[in-house]
């Protein structure tokens, strides 16, 4: 009954399971049916003398099955129930109803009623008086009910968040027992002892005296609960507690902000025989600052929530040191110190070697909420204004003296310093190294003992004044401040008056020094802290803000909530329910369990009960299942028996071809399968062969990379106009001559360029013949063009129709290439246009040139617009507008390609217009001009100021 | 269409089946030359079976009329080419003449785990390809009480067709026939019956002369016994069942029961002259179809294994 909830309607029927061991004998005697064979040579059978034949038996494994149909049928005669209720005596005494309603009955609170209900429905149904007893609320009067009041009450009933103290319902129940002394007692425990449950039950066992106790306790989930969180160097632990030891047992952790958005889950394992199992949350140190609540997602009560404030973040603290040569002896550095000290409670970030200016401006953008300088004399510029302002900010910034702050002037001091140093107890001093021996009351050091192992030997000294006594917060034995702060803005100013390593003082080899730093720690990172820290011994109250209930969940306080002292650090109690208590941006978290709890599990062996188990679920009839199994078991038998007494071989004789025919078609149908699915494996390789066929287009494309790269290249744009295309080529080609004789580039052949499809960015100069009526090149083409233009590339668009423009103003834009490279680029970027200027770039960039002439030259060049067109006089002033970059877009109708083509043996291919044979070398020069424009870029718009440079220099 | 018949679709399939198997068994024989062992002591006959010497087949096929003979028997159209009178031998009733019996009543049917086939598919293939053997060799065979004896070369359809239209009771040995004192017959069985009715059987057969040869097929389940356990064995023919307790125990007193069976199906074989042959079915057909080949001709043994070297039959003396 402890073990499994499993009882039985009429248990007298078990009885019939003493007649098993007869029906055994019986059934091993029963010899099974013989097998038939036909055989026809019986009739020599005939003549031989009958052997002796001992019965051969029922096989063991068919009498196992027999008896188990037995047993079974057995079983279920005596009915079987699943979660049978718990039982109670039946009688007329009144019950005295003890409910466990702490935190740990609060994840199975509903199966916890559900067996109360039924035990009060029961004793409804004998008549009898119940006294329902919480054991969380001691306070409350208890008397003798009628059941239905008992149930509202306990409808009414709730788990309480807090730890129960159940000897402080002792009295109550003594005062109750001596009333009625005829009386049953029922206690609905959860199990969990938090240190004075053996207290309660012997208590309550001397109570007793003799009336019948019930426990009802076990077959519930094991209730856990979080204490002990500790946000540790490497990740966020908290151990996980249970009230067994017994079994291995798994389970989720999760962590929530405070605005209860998931950040982590962890998991954590107890092994058999452990009662507490430690969980680490592995999270970067910001979002572990951020963690608010930390909980077992699966179980819903409050002592499986941990509630973090910010005594549980940790800080991120920079260190600057101005000592450039510390490296040389790491050990007896500041920053070792430093880093010694602020380890146990925060992460420590060195700065790069290099310029403090520089490290704090890294820390500050890294919004580092404590940033130590170490003997930093000034911080200069401003890199000090923004340090400056993250103090005002809230930063906190604490300083170290040291030869360098000695000697500087510096206003992030708390105080103001006498320039130069202290020595005491030098060989030119009278004074001997002073002890520190006082810590100011009002600063955060004020609960701290006093060390004595603490001298100084240097320091730095302050000006007295009159507010200096206010900000200090430790003195030497002279009175001379050791450690002094001021507030600024919402954040702080503190400063050691000596180093941060042991040259001035052995404060650095001090455990004080430790504790000095997590103090000031405590203080960054928050405002409130930093009110806090004005008067932070007057232990002010915080109200509840956001308390849990007993199921975990935030909810409003409670009117019974009461405020909690700023440092409560204890288990919460009905007074103090776990929660979020004082103001949004200062919470203090109480939470169930003390971080030395842990969870024992509950002796009731002094109480001399009877010990029941919660139903988990509704009484199952387990009738109908095991019948069934026993039919299961029956038809079984009877398919054994057949198959024993060949009754198979029967069913297929005269038919072995098609019980072989069946099974041949059920092997084809099988290899058909695999067949099929093969053969789609064996289809897949010729896509596989495709897929490897198309290398040669990667190839082919590499090549073309290569080749476009390895030499610079002209390039024009394929029209699919033959003629167009072959005066390009030879343009270009012409044009390439001319540059190697004239300049050092010695560009490699002319490409053609298929814009849809080859790779542009290859070439500086793209040359675009537009031909009229040619198809607009596709969306994607243009949009590489534009790609092209946008990442550096230049485009020289050339309409060849500066002949055909009709006369007059604005002809130029009728001709009908104008038309045609107006409809490809209206679907362009396009910058703002104008034809080149005297003074642009272009006519400098190699030759000086005046205009741009191809095979016509009435045409103009059109450029991108510079955008010191427009501004003032002086740049006017200048030899050559530079414009930043290169124009992406030129545009001529002067056919250059046509000027520039000649055949193969030198003679041009075509007519210059008005005939001039300088024309052509002017076209050559406005070629050269435009390459050499597209690959050097503004540069000669700088050699222009030269001989004005040089001759400033003269002077 | 033949559930009612006696023989069932078991032994039409088997007939179809062995019909196919017994062409294939026929083609890898030697062929066979019978030479009658009586052929020296008829004259009437003639050369024997020698379909293709085409000399003397005016010969053999008319005489000279002997006087006293019955005068109907004068073939006038011959007699009238010449002074003499010619006699029409009756081919049919002269030839060498082999009747095979297959066994097809119901214990034939039995077929064990490690047998190849059935008995009674076994028997009909070794009577096809017996029959199509002796065909071949110019002999004429017939199947007691169910074809007559034919020299066709459609032997294997002629018996294959006979065989699943027969219209009678499956019996287990052939009853109530005696063939020609001539003839030869071969006696395809299991040889389950009781052995005073295979006596009978024998005696009748051989009764005018006739010389034969006694087959037993059996599978091979039937000689080893490999039963154990509690068994209830049913006899096919309707002759009864008998359970045994424990059949391991009754091995080998059933094997010493079948040896005795044999040995006196022996001594009736012995004595009438007969030949008796053991055929299991887990063995391969043709080792029986050799056996029964040496057999039928080892009246002539030159001849009938030598057809090839030999260009004409010897004449024995």
């Amino acid at each position: 009954m402890m073990g499994l909830p499993l009882g039985f309607a009429s248990p007298l029927v078990l009885l019939g399971l003493l007649s098993l061991p007869v029906l055994w004998w019986l059934l091993r005697l029963i010899p099974p049916r013989p097998r038939r064979i036909e055989f026809p040579p019986t009739r020599l059978l005939f003549d031989i003398k009958p052997k002796e034949d001992t019965p051969s038996r029922t096989p063991w494994w068919l009498t196992l099955l027999r008896l188990t149909l037995a047993t079974l049928v057995i079983l279920a005669a005596a009915g079987p129930l699943w979660n049978p209720p718990t039982a109670t005596t039946t009688g007329a005494t009144a019950i005295a109803l003890l409910i466990d309603d702490g935190f740990s009955a609060a994840a199975s609170w509903d199966a916890r009623v559900r067996t109360a209900d039924d035990l009060i429905a029961r004793a409804e149904a004998d008549n009898r008086g119940i006294a329902l007893i919480s054991l969380g609320e001691a306070g409350r009067d208890i008397s003798l009910q009628t059941p239905a009041a008992a149930r509202v009450a306990l409808n009414r009933m709730k788990p309480k968040p807090h730890a129960i103290e159940r000897v402080d319902a002792l009295p109550g129940i003594v005062r109750l027992l001596t009333a009625t002394p005829n009386m049953e007692i029922i206690w609905l425990s959860d199990g969990v002892d938090l240190g004075r449950g053996s207290e309660f039950v012997e208590g309550l066992a001397k109570a007793v005296e003799g009336r019948p106790v019930s426990v009802v306790a076990g077959g519930l989930p094991t209730a856990h609960a979080l204490a002990a969180a500790d946000n540790a160097a490497g990740a966020l632990t908290v151990k996980v507690l249970r009230a067994t030891t017994a079994g291995t047992e798994q389970g989720l952790i999760r962590a929530l902000d405070l605005k209860g958005l998931p950040l982590g889950e962890s998991r954590f394992a107890f092994k058999d025989g452990e009662r507490e199992a430690d969980a680490e949350l592995n999270l970067p140190v910001e979002i572990r600052n951020d963690i608010a609540r930390v909980e077992i997602p699966a179980e819903k009560s409050a002592g499986t929530v941990q509630l973090l404030d910010k005594r549980w973040r940790r800080r991120t603290v920079g260190i600057v040191t101005g000592a450039t040569a510390e490296t040389a002896q790491p050990l007896l550095a500041s920053t070792f110190y430093l880093g010694r000290a602020l380890n146990p409670f925060a992460d420590v970030r060195l700065a790069e070697p290099g310029a403090p200016a520089e490290a704090v401006r890294r820390f500050i953008e890294q919004n580092v909420p404590m940033i130590i300088l170490a003997d930093v004399g000034n911080v200069a510029g401003e890199a000090r204004d923004r340090l400056s302002a993250w103090v005002d900010g809230g930063g906190m910034l604490v300083r170290f003296a040291g030869p360098r702050l000695a000697g500087s002037d510096d206003d992030l001091v708390p105080v103001k310093l006498r320039r130069g140093g202290r020595i005491l107890g030098g060989s030119l001093s009278w004074d001997q190294p002073q002890q520190l021996t006082a810590f100011s009351r009002e600063g955060p050091f004020g609960s701290m003992p006093v060390p004595n192992d603490v001298t100084v030997t240097r320091q730095v000294l302050a000006e007295p004044e009159a507010g200096l006594i206010d900000r200090t917060w430790a003195t030497l034995a002279d009175g001379t401040p050791l450690v002094t702060a001021v507030k600024r803005g919402k954040g702080m100013i503190v400063l050691f008056h000596v180093t941060a390593d042991t040259r001035w003082s052995d404060l650095p080899l001090s455990g004080a020094f430790v504790d000095m730093l997590r103090r000031i720690a405590a203080l960054s990172a928050s405002s409130a802290a930093a009110e806090n820290s004005d008067n932070p011994t007057a232990r002010e109250m915080v109200p509840p803000t956001r308390l849990l209930d007993g199921f975990g969940a935030f909810g409003p306080p409670p009117p019974t909530a009461r405020p909690v002292a700023a440092g409560y650090a204890a288990r919460a109690t009905s007074d103090h329910p776990p929660g979020f208590y004082g103001p949004p941006d200062g919470l203090l978290a109480v939470n169930t369990l003390a971080p030395a709890d842990r969870l024992v599990t509950l002796d009731y062996s002094k109480l001399n009960a009877r010990l029941a188990a919660y139903q988990v679920g509704e009484p199952l009839d387990l009738r109908g299942p095991v019948f069934l199994a026993a039919l299961g078991l029956l038809a079984l038998d009877a398919i054994v028996v057949f198959f024993l007494a060949g009754g198979f071989a029967q069913l297929f004789r005269g038919r072995p071809r098609r019980a072989a025919a069946a099974v041949l078609a059920l092997v084809a149908a099988g290899g058909l399968l695999m067949a099929a699915t093969q053969a789609s494996a064996q289809q897949r390789p010729p896509q596989q062969q495709r897929a490897t066929t198309t290398p040669p287009a990667d190839q082919s494309a590499d090549a073309f990379a290569m080749r476009a790269t390895l030499d610079t290249r002209l390039a024009y744009v394929a029209t699919g106009d033959a003629e167009a295309d072959n005066v390009s080529r030879a343009g270009l080609q012409s044009l390439t001559v001319f540059l190697a004789q004239r300049t050092a580039l010695e560009a490699g052949e002319p490409v053609a360029l298929d814009i849809a499809r080859d790779e542009l960015s290859f070439f500086p100069l793209i040359y675009w013949p537009v031909v009229p009526g040619a198809a607009k090149p596709s969306p994607q083409a243009l949009a590489r063009i534009d790609a092209y233009m946008k990442q550096g590339g230049t485009v020289l668009f050339d309409t060849r129709d500066a002949i055909m423009a009709p006369p007059g103003p604005g002809g130029e834009a009728r001709a009908p290439g104008m038309v045609a490279l107006r409809t490809i680029l209206s679907s362009l970027d396009i910058p703002e246009l104008e034809p080149v200027p005297r003074d642009h770039v272009l006519t400098k960039t190699f030759f000086l040139l005046k205009d741009f002439p191809g095979r016509f030259n009435y045409g103009q060049l059109w450029v991108e617009a510079t955008q010191t067109a427009k501004d003032d006089e002086d740049e006017s002033k200048r030899p050559a507008r530079a414009g930043d970059g290169v124009s992406s877009i030129i545009i001529t109708s002067n056919d250059f390609a046509g000027a520039w083509a000649t055949r193969g043996d030198g003679q041009a291919l075509l007519p210059m217009v008005p005939g001039e044979p300088r024309q052509r070398e002017f076209a050559f020069r406005a070629g050269v001009n435009i390459v050499m424009y597209t690959l050097t870029g503004n540069y000669k718009a700088d050699q222009v100021h030269v001989p004005a440079l040089l001759e400033r220099l003269g002077q | 269409m033949a559930v009612d018949r006696p023989g069932g679709r078991d032994e039409i399939k088997a007939t179809r089946r062995a019909t196919e198997g017994a062409r294939a068994l026929a083609a890898v024989m030697p062929r066979l030359i019978l030479e009658s062992r009586r052929i020296a002591a008829t004259v009437i006959h003639g050369l024997h079976g020698r379909r293709r010497a085409g000399s003397g087949e005016n010969f053999w096929q008319f005489r000279r009329y002997v006087s006293g003979e019955e005068a109907r028997r004068i073939d006038w159209r011959r007699s009238a080419r010449g002074d003499e009178l010619y006699v029409r031998e009756k081919e049919w009733e002269a030839a060498h003449t082999v009747w095979i019996w297959p066994d097809r009543s119901p214990s034939m049917k039995f077929s064990s785990r490690t047998a190849l086939e059935s008995k009674l598919e076994r028997t009909l293939v070794i009577s096809l390809a017996l029959a199509e053997v002796l065909v071949d060799a110019g002999e004429r065979v017939g199947v007691p009480g169910l074809m007559r004896p034919t020299g066709s070369r459609a032997v294997i359809d002629r018996m294959a067709d006979a065989i699943t239209h027969d219209p009678n009771e499956r019996a287990s040995l052939p009853q109530g026939f005696a063939p020609a004192p001539l003839a030869e017959i071969v006696v395809i069985s299991d040889l389950w019956s009781p052995v005073e009715e295979i006596r009978t059987t024998l005696s009748q057969l051989s009764a005018n002369g006739a010389h034969g040869h006694l087959v037993q097929i059996v599978d091979p389940a039937e000689e080893t016994f490999p039963y154990s356990g509690r068994v209830e064995f049913i006899e096919p023919e309707g002759a009864g069942e008998i359970t045994v307790g424990r059949a391991e125990n009754w091995r080998p007193d059933y094997e010493a029961r079948l040896a005795r069976h044999r040995a006196e199906i022996r001594a009736v074989t012995d004595k009438l002259g007969w030949s008796f042959i053991i055929h299991r079915t887990d063995r391969q057909p043709n080792e029986l179809l050799l056996a029964l080949h040496v057999r039928i001709g080892e009246g002539n043994a030159a001849v009938a294994l030598a057809r090839g070297t030999a260009g004409r039959p010897r004449r024995s003396a």
